[in-house]
């Protein structure tokens, strides 16, 4: 079959996409990040700057973690859990979250869980909360090797628009929630596993913000700002007769933490430098008349103010 | 060897141009009309002998009815659809709405390769499983299922009871595989030139008024869209002025911008004023180009 010459062109220009359109936040009072992990606030690295920028613009905003990190950290697993609970609290309280929600499904493990289980967990913290923005990892991210999100990722693929069906678990409804569908979307995915995730925006964010997602970041101790890792590292300079300033006189815990935060530091400057601002970070945006393909630009002439 | 090939390629072009029989699959009653209809009214008109194989009952997609009762509309609606399309029979398996996730991918594979080998399609319409950004995860599922069942239904030792009753090995030609063009990379071709499904336009401006005839038998789903759209602007403060009453005619009026809309959509970047998209593969799925010999 011959490739007709607009396609090649589409990928031509696909691939030599320019900066990202800067978005500003989505109107709303409640936001939601449904993630796999405690750390996931960490997702590709970002997702603490525009956690931040939701908090600082007022949004209600809810942690929910569904593994239990037990393989994550050295501390055996019921340790681990508990230890990236408590460390989990404290960075999205950096954030500005003021809740998180544990669903404690077994950690790498949840690839047998039954999607529908997991599905109505999702749709029911949704009614509760009514979010008018999700950020969570992309459904459609290819090569994810990790169970967990794929799983989650794929629940809240459903979940988001199921839970706006009177017909979808109307048990739920004994409880005084209603239905209730999420209008936005951010995801993330791990960019380095391949091309499944482009981002369509860039969100632009102030110091402040980068600033707290480096400590939300370096709060996890128990997995990140490993001071083995800074030994390594200045044992290495060290036999070559270097050393680095700004990590003289730090243990080697507090040079690991500093380390970290240099790399929240460098991604958010590379995404911002990309995208023609000082910091950003970049996701795939839904907007809430997307799934509506034919009719979006529609609504978007016609709809007017009440 | 060369004379072979050639008979074989020019027959199958003939094939390809003009199906004797088309088996659509549908994971719900909205997308084979919305993404496909056109151009399964076209294959029709032709004279091809069409039919649809719904996989679930839809009865999630309504506004204050119970799935009962959903199911048991959209059931009849989704006949008069296909009717209108030109479709002669359809089938519904009658799987729960947004539960196919559940549903074993063997158990759905088996019996849609069924409807592959009792009717024999030359050409086989399917949701596309890679199609991203697609909301309904039912149609991912299906799709998925279905490009199975068209591999299944061509291998003898798939099912070898269904040949004991005699339905014989069907092997499919003709493949296009559709989706609601959500997925920003959608118009991209496939990794590679040959034996791979890639991106076509079908113009559709002879059958678009029985595509939205079909549309339009849709009420309960059309209504339910209706409703949501008038309350997540109510919610927010908007309004839109068309469902200010949302009664047949506006509801229609919507259906009409919508599939106006997606022909549009669908006809961009082509000579076409309506069209469907797809990703197609027929002949060149089976021989790459650069072996096929050029009539003399
Ligand atoms: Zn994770």
């Amino acid at each position: 079959m011959k490739v007709p010459v607009w396609l090649i062109l589409t990928a031509a220009a696909a691939l030599a996409a320019g900066p990202l359109p800067i978005k500003d936040l989505p109107p709303g009072k409640v936001m939601m990040v449904i993630q796999p992990h405690h750390d996931d606030h960490t997702t590709d690295y970002g997702m603490g700057g525009l956690i931040a920028q939701f908090t600082d613009a007022g949004y209600e905003s809810h942690f929910v973690r569904a593994s239990n990190d037990e393989k994550d950290g050295a501390h055996g697993y019921g340790h681990n859990d508990l230890i990236n609970e408590r460390e989990c609290k404290a960075a999205i309280a950096i954030l500005g979250m003021s809740e998180l929600y544990s669903l404690s499904w077994r950690n790498d493990y949840m690839d047998p869980v039954p999607l529908q289980e997991l599905r109505a967990q999702l749709i029911f913290l949704i009614r509760k909360h009514r979010p008018d923005v999700v950020l969570t990892h992309d459904p459609w991210g290819h090569y994810d090797r990790n169970p967990d999100h794929r799983k989650v990722a794929r629940a809240m693929g459903d979940a988001y628009w199921l839970a706006g069906l009177e017909n979808v678990h109307p048990e739920h409804f004994a409880l005084g929630v209603r239905p209730h569908r999420v209008p936005y979307l951010f995801y993330k995915a791990r960019v380095d596993y391949g091309k499944g995730h482009e981002p369509n925006v860039a969100v632009e964010l102030n110091e402040s913000q980068v600033r707290r997602k480096m400590r939300a970041y370096s709060t996890h101790r128990n997995v990140y700002a490993s001071p083995a890792m800074a030994r390594s590292v200045r044992e290495q300079l060290a036999q070559e007769g270097l050393e680095l300033p700004d990590l003289r006189g730090l243990t080697d815990e507090a040079a690991a933490v500093e380390m970290e935060e240099w790399h929240m530091d460098w991604i958010s400057r590379k995404r911002g430098r990309e995208n023609g601002v000082r910091y950003a970070e970049v996701y795939y945006f839904v907007d809430e008349f997307d799934h509506l393909p034919g009719l979006k630009e529609y609504l978007r002439q016609h709809t007017v103010q009440r | 060897m060369r004379i072979l090939l050639l008979a074989f390629c020019l027959a199958a072009r003939a094939a390809a141009a003009d199906p004797k029989v088309v088996l659509v699959v549908t994971a719900d009653a909205a997308d084979f009309v919305h993404c496909a209809g056109g151009t399964i009214a076209a294959m029709a008109d032709r004279g091809a002998a069409a039919h649809l194989v719904r996989v679930t009952n839809d009865e999630k997609d309504s506004w204050r009815l119970s799935p009962e009762e959903t199911a048991r509309r959209v059931r009849e609606e989704v006949e008069q659809a296909a009717r209108a399309l030109g479709i002669q029979k359809v089938h519904h398996l009658g799987y729960r709405a947004g539960e196919l996730a559940s549903v074993s991918p063997t158990e759905l594979r088996d019996r849609l390769a069924f409807y592959v080998r009792l009717l024999k399609p030359d050409v086989m319409f399917l949701p596309n499983p890679y199609a991203e950004y697609v909301e309904a995860l039912d149609r991912h599922y299906t799709g998925s299922a279905a490009e199975e069942a068209r591999r299944a239904a061509a291998l003898a030792n798939y099912q070898p009871p269904f040949a004991q009753v005699g339905l014989a090995p069907h092997y499919v030609p003709e493949l296009y595989y559709y989706a609601a063009p959500v997925d920003p990379r959608r118009r991209e071709p496939e990794s590679t030139a040959t034996f791979v499904p890639q991106p076509v336009t079908r113009e559709i401006a002879a059958t678009f008024d029985r595509k939205l005839r079909a549309a339009l038998a849709l009420r309960t789903i059309n209504f339910s869209l209706a409703m949501r759209i008038r309350q997540r602007l109510e919610d927010t403060g908007r309004r839109l002025p068309l469902l200010d009453t949302v009664d047949d005619a506006a509801v229609a009026k919507l259906v009409e911008i919508n599939l106006r809309k997606l022909a549009a959509i669908g006809a961009e970047k082509t000579a076409f004023q309506l069209a469907e998209e797809f990703h197609y593969a027929g002949l060149d799925y089976q021989i790459p180009q650069k072996y096929l010999i050029p009539p003399r």
